[in-house]
This record gives structure tokens, sequence and C-alpha cells, in this order.
């Protein structure tokens, strides 16, 4: 004659489940909650950069596409902007060709390449947030810090000192800002990996042990709406109540 | 942490669907992986030609001279055929880099550039003008939606002022987007994680999640996953087969399981024992058997010492009312009761063994005959089942057998106070109620009683004789829904209304009340009760006798 015990049973395996996977629950929860409240934009950083380039005048007269491809044969596709280097505006030309980007003078088609002085004057040019402060510029050509994709190396780092510890990553052949980075996008970046439980890569969504969880977590979830529909009452427990 | 445990449980029952969801669509991103999602199974990137294999005839002199707010003026090439893209403050024009004019795609073309960035096995099965797709959401200009007779049943779109590819789609991608729309909780399609109703759910997932490990580690630091740790009375009582009734199963929210401590120092009593249980039940070592664990130096007694199980036989069955069944058993063992006490009946149902409380309705008698009175429950509506309880037991023939466990309960008589007894009940709630008028007049000296009985119609009133020839009782029935034809010249209205008017003559301190009926008749009641000042610990009620 034992009395209602099946809701004991069901607690039991609820505790132990979620002893494991509530853990994680908690961890889903915490790492999904930072990412919705956070504006995508924001975690991007598109508040801290703006656009560069600007018209170039009608007075600056630039080499034709005739003469830049006389030069540059294996070139698929050719850009005309201004870039502020040595100093000033300049009209430049990118190329792109099976062997990447090259940024030329579009005027005396000499190459153009940028030492640490044109990267940081570039770099505070697009930073977009008042009184730019760089705290240091750094040519990286190894060793990657995990925010940054190692296919592009090498990438000159720059760093500022604000809110966000904002770096932006430059590129070493055409001066381009590639990538931005803040204290914002690097906590997405940790909760992410918490989120899809990949500690190594960050990107892999498939691994065993995260369908693994998801499907105990289902069984947790389970076992708690079992209790739930045991101790769930609409009536409010009066105190010392009889019966 | 009973706040806790409230929290976890309510916010779990507004959350759980979404939880489930948000597994589910987990599921077939984990399943499907990045690549699977994209819908670029069958897309490759198309590289433009070498510039120098066909020259645009419209010089990049043009161009500045045409637009000379350009921004950003690149020349490429689409499959050969060289265009100029400028943009002007943010937006984007493309030229024929021949004539200098607006870029044109023409079905031709868009199928070679379809065919193009497509390496799948199919062919293109149709070609279509479009503008904008629902399932491409940020682009809305005029194009051409190329489809593909393959496997994957891929959609390539093509965008006509530029001449480039939008997007492929196929069926895992329309897949994946429902699975984006559940987890994101964004049904737009625009796969946006950042809004207000998210963004609820994600501060009820964090309170849930967090009430849930605060629970936890409670449950760790009690050493609950400690495998030799000892059980809790309850569970020892109920692994030794003594009636305990739980249905809570030792969450401490029940109140159920209570025991009496017997040695000297009783355990301190806990949060959910401060909630369940009354001063008075605290003083006299009463507990809760889930939340305490078995100790060496302790002892209990179950609070119904003489609950048993027994089995009943159905002697008699009459109807009282058309809603009211009256039902006499006799059992086969001996069963003491106190009048206002209940047996826990056991109601066979499918697979399962349901529990049903039934309060007894007489005082105990010599031929040892257990009445009780069943509300016939209809059902809520037409498809839905009746009362599984009552239901069953309206069904029982004389002769045939029901299983019960008891007594239980403390809804009984108060002792040795000569204040004046009020009783009020409703509907099938006058079983406890009579069974306690009954034994008051047994009494040496009855006390003086008032009934007031709520019922809709006159046809609903039961045991009126009874009552009404009791010396030592004043009967009040009281109808809510009388008919003019009934020509009824009682009282009228709800029972606790005429209950409160009673009420306000007398002196709120020298009563004695006892409640049983229906839900909101109980709430009413026990309002207008504190609202006179009527001393809790005076007022008795049993929400089972339903």
């Amino acid at each position: 004659m034992t009395q209602v015990t099946r809701s004991s049973r069901w607690r039991v395996w609820h505790r132990w489940l979620s002893l494991i996977f509530g853990v994680q629950m908690v961890l889903w929860s915490i790492s999904g909650a930072y990412m919705v409240f956070f504006d995508l934009d924001y975690i991007h950083g598109d508040h801290l950069v703006q656009e560069i380039t600007q018209p170039i005048p009608a007075s600056t007269s630039v080499a034709t596409i005739g003469e830049v491809l006389n030069a540059h044969p294996h070139t698929q596709s050719v850009t005309l902007e201004s870039l502020w280097y040595d100093g000033r505006q300049q009209a430049v030309y990118k190329l792109t060709g099976h062997n990447g980007e090259q940024l030329i003078n579009a005027t005396t088609l000499a190459p153009i390449s940028f030492d640490e002085a044109d990267i940081e004057a570039l770099a505070t040019r697009y930073y977009a947030l008042p009184e730019p402060k760089v705290e240091s510029v750094v040519y990286l050509t190894d060793n990657p810090p995990t925010e940054l994709n190692p296919a592009l190396l090498p990438i000159w780092q720059v760093n500022f000192d604000d809110f966000g510890s904002t770096s932006l990553y430059l590129s070493e052949s055409t001066g381009e800002m590639l990538v931005k980075r803040h204290t914002f996008w690097r906590g997405f970046d940790i909760f992410w990996m918490i989120h899809i439980m990949d500690y190594d890569e960050r990107v892999d969504i498939e691994t065993w042990w995260l369908q693994a969880f998801i499907f105990g977590t289902f069984i947790l979830m389970i076992t708690g709406a079992v209790l739930l529909v045991y101790t769930i009452s609409f009536k409010r427990k009066p105190k010392g109540g009889a019966a | 942490m009973r706040f806790m445990q409230w929290l976890h449980r309510w916010v779990s029952l507004i959350l759980i669907i979404q939880v489930v969801l948000w597994l589910i669509s987990a599921t077939v991103f984990s399943i499907m992986g990045h690549h699977g999602m994209s819908g670029h199974q069958y897309m490759r990137h198309i590289h433009p030609e070498m510039l120098a294999d066909e020259s645009p005839q419209w010089s990049i002199q043009q161009v500045r001279a045409t637009h000379p707010q350009a921004d950003t003026i690149l020349l490429t090439n689409v499959l050969g055929h060289p265009q100029y893209q400028v943009n002007v403050s943010g937006k984007w024009l493309y030229l024929d880099g021949h004539t200098g004019q607006p870029w044109q795609t023409d079905v031709n073309l868009a199928q070679a550039l379809a065919l193009a960035s497509y390496d799948g096995p199919g062919q293109i099965a149709e070609v279509e003008q479009v503008t904008g797709a629902a399932e491409v959401v940020d682009w809305s200009a005029a194009g051409y939606r190329v489809q593909f007779a393959d496997d994957l049943n891929t959609r390539v779109y093509v965008d006509a002022a530029s001449g480039q590819i939008v997007e492929h789609r196929n069926t895992p991608w329309t897949i994946a987007d429902w699975a984006f729309r559940l987890h994101f909780m964004d049904y737009s399609g625009e796969r946006s994680f950042n809004h207000l109703l998210i963004w609820s759910a994600g501060l009820f997932a964090l309170w849930f999640s967090l009430s849930g490990l605060m629970l936890l580690i409670r449950n760790i630091s009690q050493g609950d996953f400690n495998p030799r740790r000892k059980p809790t009375w309850l569970e020892q009582l109920q692994r030794d087969e003594k009636p305990i009734a739980s249905s809570c199963g030792g969450g401490g929210t029940c109140g159920l399981c209570k025991v009496t401590f017997t040695n000297n120092d009783v355990p301190t009593p806990t949060a959910a024992e401060k909630v369940m249980l009354s001063e008075a039940e605290l003083t006299a070592g009463l507990r809760l058997a889930c939340q305490h664990k078995v100790q060496a130096k302790d002892a209990v007694e179950l609070a119904n010492e003489n609950v048993a199980s027994h089995l009943l036989t159905l002697q008699n069955k009459r109807d009282l009312t058309p809603s009211i069944a009256e039902l006499t058993f006799t059992s086969a063992s001996r069963l003491d009761y106190q009048a206002g006490q209940f047996l826990q009946f056991k109601i066979p149902h499918e697979s399962t063994v349901l529990e049903r409380h039934y309060s007894l309705a007489t005082v105990p008698n010599a031929d040892n005959e257990l009445v009780f009175t069943v509300r016939h429950m209809p059902a809520p509506k037409s498809g839905v089942p009746a009362g599984v309880g009552s239901s069953f037991l309206c069904r029982l023939q004389p002769g045939e057998h029901v299983e019960a466990i008891g007594p239980f309960g403390d809804f009984l008589l108060t002792k040795a106070s000569s204040r004046q007894q009020v009783f009020i009940g409703g509907g099938a709630g006058i079983a406890p109620l009579r069974a306690l008028v009954q034994a008051e007049q047994q009494s040496t000296t009855p006390r003086p009683a008032m009934f007031f009985y709520g019922a809709r119609n006159s046809a609903e009133l039961c045991y009126t004789e009874e009552l009404e020839q009791n010396p030592h009782v004043t009967y009040v029935p009281v109808l809510s829904a009388v008919s003019e034809k009934e020509r009824w010249t009682g009282q009228t209205g709800f029972v606790h209304e005429v209950a409160e008017a009673w009420l306000r003559e007398q002196d709120a301190q020298q009563v004695d009340v006892y409640v049983c009926g229906p839900p909101l008749m109980l709430e009413a009641t026990m309002k207008m009760l504190a609202e006179l000042g009527v001393p809790r610990d005076h007022i008795k009620f049993d929400d089972f006798g339903i």
C-alpha cells in the first residue's frame, strides 16, 4: 500500500538531471540573455567607426584604366577612391587580382605602402568616437589574438585607450579597416563559445556533446513538466489549514 | 527558498513551451551545421574575368565627370562584360562599362549568372521575374528567381540593377529558417534577436535557471545527492509502506505528510513548515515528514494513528438532490474516525490509480456504516469527461468494492470552548458539517449552533428535515438562484452574505466557525470572516469535501 510516490521518483530524476544538465541550462540562459540584450550592431562596433573615403576633387587627374592595366595586367577589379596618407587625402587605385590586393597612387601609379605613422593616422580617421587616444600600434605577423581570424595576417593592430578597449585592424596592403573589436564584442564571443559549447575554435555547432546536452536538457524539462502537473496549485495554501 | 521554489515553478509554467522550442531548434541547428543551413550547398563563387580581356569603352574619367560626388568608383566585370559600380553618399549605382548607361540584366544574363554560381546536379527549370522575395528579407529590388530542378529545390535570386547573385535558397535553408524563427522568437523572418519578446523570454529564462540553480545548491548542501545520506521521514515511512499522504512528493509544498515528533527535542521548523503548519501544530510537535531526515534519536508518530487501508463495500445508494448522491459503505475492518474527517479513495482510472478525498457525512455509528455525499461532476463541456472520481463512485453498484485509506484530517469540533458554533457550507460541503453537527448534538452539553447552507434552488437542499428538527441548531438555508414558482420564503443571496449579516450582530471573539464548500464560496467566506475580525484559530475549514 504505497502512497503517492510517483512524484517523489520524478523529483529524484529532476534533481540528478539538473546536476548535470541544469548547470548548462544556467550557462545557456546567461549567455543567451547577454546576446539578446546587447544590440547586435553595437556588438559589431558599428558605432566605433565611420566612412573615411571622400569624393576626389575634379581637379585631381587620375591615370586611365588602360594605363593601370598596362602596368598591372592581371587585375580583376579596380577601385578608385581617396585615402589619407603622407599627411593628405590622396586619390588611389586599389587593384584586386589573383595575388590579392594592392594599392597604388591613382595619378602616378606608384605603389603605396604604410608605416606605423600612416596606419595610426588612418585608424584615428576611422575612429568615430570623440577624442581618439591611440594606445599602441602593433604589426602582427604571427600568433594572432583569438579575436582575429589568422587568415588575415599580417595585419596592423591599433589599440585605443577608451571605454571598450577598442582595437581596429587595418590591412597591411590597402590600409583598409578590416576588423573592429571592443570589450562587448569580446564578451559576446565568450558567451557564444559557452552557448555552442565549442571551447576551442568557437565555431563548431555540431559536436556530439552539444547534442547530448540538448537531449539531456530535454529529458530534464520533461521531468520538470511532470512535477509541475503534480505540484502546481491555483489554490492559495492557507496557513495551518484543516484536512 | 520557498520563494525560489514558487518562482521556479510559476516561471517554468510560462516558459516551458519556449524552452522546448529552443531545444528543438537547437537540435536542428546542431544537426544541420552552418553549411547545411546556409542554402549554399550548390553555390560557387563567380571569379571575375581579367579586366585586360575586355577593357571598358566608357572611361573612368567619364564616370567621374558624370558622378562628381562619387566616393568610390569600382570597375569590375559581370561574366566578362565590364561594369562600373559607383558609390554616391552610401548608395550604389551600376553602369554598363561600355556605354555608361545604367546596367541591364535580361533573362538570358540572369540565367547565365545563376548557372555560373551553381555547381549542383540540376538544370534550370524556370526563370521568373520578381520584385524582392519573402525569403530574402533585405532585398526588395527588381530581379529574377531562377529555379533549379535538383534534390534540394535550389532557387537562385539575381539582382537586375547590379547583375549580382543575391542569394541561393533551398529546402534545408527553409527548415533552418523556421528553426531560427523559433529560436529567436522572431516570426518576421529577419532573424533578429534584439526585440522585446525575446528580451522578456531571456529575463524569464534567467530567473528560471538561476532559481533552479539556487534550489540545486540547497539540495547539494542538504546532502540530497549523497547516495549514503539518511532518508527523510517521508521516504522512510513510504518505504515502510506506512499510510502517509503526500501529493508533492517531498517538496514541502502540499503539507499532507504531517507527523508528530514524540521525543523531547523536536527539530526546528523549516521555512516550509512555518507556512504549512499552524502555530499550535508546531508547538504540539507536528512537523512535515519530508523536511527532516531520519535520526536515531528521533521518533515520530503518524499524525493519524488510526490510518489504515480499508476495503469498502457499497451497501446503499440514493440521490439526495439531482446533483448529490449519498453512498453508504461498510468496511471489512474496523474504522474509527471522528466527525469531520475524510477518507482518501483509490479510484482506478485507465492504467493508474487516482486519489480522491471524501468526507464522512455522519458521526461514527454502531453498525460501522460509512456515509459519503458525492456530487456528480458534470462534464464542463461536451467531449470532456466528467469528474473521474465521482463518475466512478456513482457507477458503483451495491456489493461492489473500493479501496480507501484513512481517516485523515483535523476538521474537527473545537474542544472545551463554550463559544457559539457557526457552520457555513455549500454544495457537497454538507457532508463533514452534518457530521460535526451530529457530533455536537451527541455531546453532553451541546453548544448553540447556527448552520448556514447555500444552494442554488430548493431542489438542491438536502438533510433539511434532520437539520430543522435538531433542537440545538438553527438551520438557515440560503438560495442564490431561486425561481418564482418555488415560492421560497427563506433567505436568498449568497450564503456568506447572509452569514455575515448575522455575524455582525455577534461578538466576533465568541464564535467558532466551520467552513466547507466550493472554492469560490470558501474564499469569499474566509475573506468575510477576516474582515469581521474572527480570530484565525477560531476558524476551521475543509477544502477537500467538495
